[in-house]
């Protein structure tokens, strides 16, 4: 199971997303988003945009990063604190 | 490396004078504190604010907070750090953001200050929500904050 995470404005866009996806052999950051097209297309695009950064268990990493089971994946927006 | 840091994530307000305190009793070689606070404004893009809701990657924000303050303590001679910052609802004028920062001499202190706080603001997974009467939007990041953070990048 990876847990799913998604931040600042992606959350309003991640509503009705399940929080949790089965972990299955060759799951990146990449193959997340392309599973989540068909039902979430507009959480879709804004995932796509060059700013948004992904992290797993809390390490940025890239689109092509192997996920193995039992991992945190966030969607990280552009950050706005202070 | 850093002698004291001190990195909190909290929903309750704090204290100023005892943060201040704190820094300036770490150790009697301190000869300068600096301390930064940041408040909610009442205005954002000419109209009122009615709140401000901070969330925050609870973990991966303190984790930041502290590479940051690292990072700090590498390029300035310091004695002590303290990042303070809010989550949760705040309200015009409430105190949201705290950096404060022992050294033994001023320009350290300076320095370092405003590092940690651009570099807050660039790089801890902290994201605003602004209600104005009612409305809500999540606050866009500032070219000017990414510039303010880059400056540093020079000399790395």
């Amino acid at each position: 199971m990876i847990k799913l995470l998604f931040f600042g404005r992606l959350g309003d866009f991640a509503k009705g997303v399940s929080d949790s996806i089965d972990a299955t052999e060759g799951l990146t950051p990449g193959t997340v988003r392309d599973r989540l097209l068909s039902n979430h297309p507009a959480l879709v695009f804004e995932l796509s945009q060059p700013q948004v950064l992904i992290s797993l268990n809390q390490m940025i990493v890239d689109w092509d990063q192997p996920i193995f089971d039992g991992a945190e994946l966030a969607f990280l927006p552009p950050v706005t604190g202070g | 490396m850093a002698i004291n840091s001190t990195i909190r994530i909290q929903t309750h307000d704090f204290d100023l004078a005892a943060e201040y305190q704190l820094l300036r009793q770490l150790e009697a070689a301190v000869g300068a504190v600096v301390t930064f606070t940041g408040l909610v404004r009442d205005l954002e893009a000419h109209s009122s604010i009615s709140s401000l809701t901070l969330q925050h990657y609870p973990g991966m924000t303190e984790s930041l907070l502290q590479e940051i303050v690292d990072q700090a303590d590498v390029r300035w001679d310091l004695i002590g750090v303290t990042v303070i910052h809010r989550v949760g609802t705040l309200l015009p004028s409430d105190q949201i953001v705290f950096v404060g920062v022992a050294s033994q001499h001023r320009g350290d202190a300076f320095e370092a200050a405003q590092f940690v706080m651009d570099y807050l603001k660039t790089k801890a997974t902290l994201w605003k929500k602004v209600d104005q009467n009612g409305l809500q939007h999540w606050t866009e990041s500032k070219v000017s904050d990414q510039a303010a953070s880059e400056r540093w990048s020079t000399d790395d």
